[in-house]
């Protein structure tokens, strides 16, 4: 899969990748690290868990991210 | 930002997501902005909404209409068989991602993006393709939680 982003970038962007694209919708993306911050940081399950199951969707998902 | 008020469609998750409020007040707050971001219209947001619940066959999100939306019982009829000509140029170019995101994301092309963007520009592209993403995971949390 590619990890080039298929959206023009802002303007002002020196790079066109997942970061400077959500940069277009800054309020959604700070709540959203908002919420995986809380995520990871906190909760009963252990951290090698959390990426073990992350690991294993983004392979499953075919996600090169 | 406080919270927002949980919605009917809210309830079932709430139950189950109680169990870490603090996780499930972040995840509101995430999802009103989505839908407040503005960069697309709320009935554009509606029609991809209820199209991957049609697609999961999601009850708890078909059965729910989103605040200060109308879609027409012909719509929705239409959405509910993946019939997309009742709807304009730019609401097809959206419903099109929303067809492929749940179980065919990697068939979604270039032409499919551009056409999104074409109609609606790069901003609102992103916010797009976010939200729905978001519609996809709310299906799966109602269908495997609940």
């Amino acid at each position: 899969m590619s990890t080039t982003p298929r959206v023009t970038p802002p303007p002002k962007a020196t790079t066109a990748d997942f970061g400077t694209l959500m940069s277009y919708i800054a309020k959604p993306t700070a709540a959203f690290f908002d919420l995986y911050a809380e995520y990871w940081q906190r909760g009963v399950l252990p951290a090698d868990l959390k990426e073990i199951t992350r690991l294993r969707n983004a392979r499953v998902t075919d996600c090169g991210y | 930002m406080s919270p927002p008020t949980s919605t009917p469609v809210d309830a079932n998750l709430e139950l189950t997501l109680g169990a870490r409020p603090e996780l499930w007040s972040r995840f509101q707050n995430f999802y009103a902005a989505l839908w407040a971001d503005g960069h697309v219209s709320r009935r554009v947001l509606e029609l991809c909404r209820l199209r991957v619940a049609a697609i999961h066959g999601c009850h708890a999100e078909w059965e729910y209409r989103t605040a200060d939306v109308f879609v027409a019982d012909t719509d929705l009829a239409a959405l509910q068989r993946g019939d997309f000509l009742p709807f304009d140029h730019c609401e097809q170019a959206a419903l099109q991602i929303a067809e492929k995101t749940p179980f065919q994301h990697h068939a979604i092309t270039d032409i499919e993006v551009k056409a999104v963007e074409d109609g609606y520009g790069p901003a609102a592209t992103v916010a797009l393709l976010t939200a729905i993403a978001f519609f996809d995971v709310r299906c799966r949390w109602h269908l495997t939680l609940n």
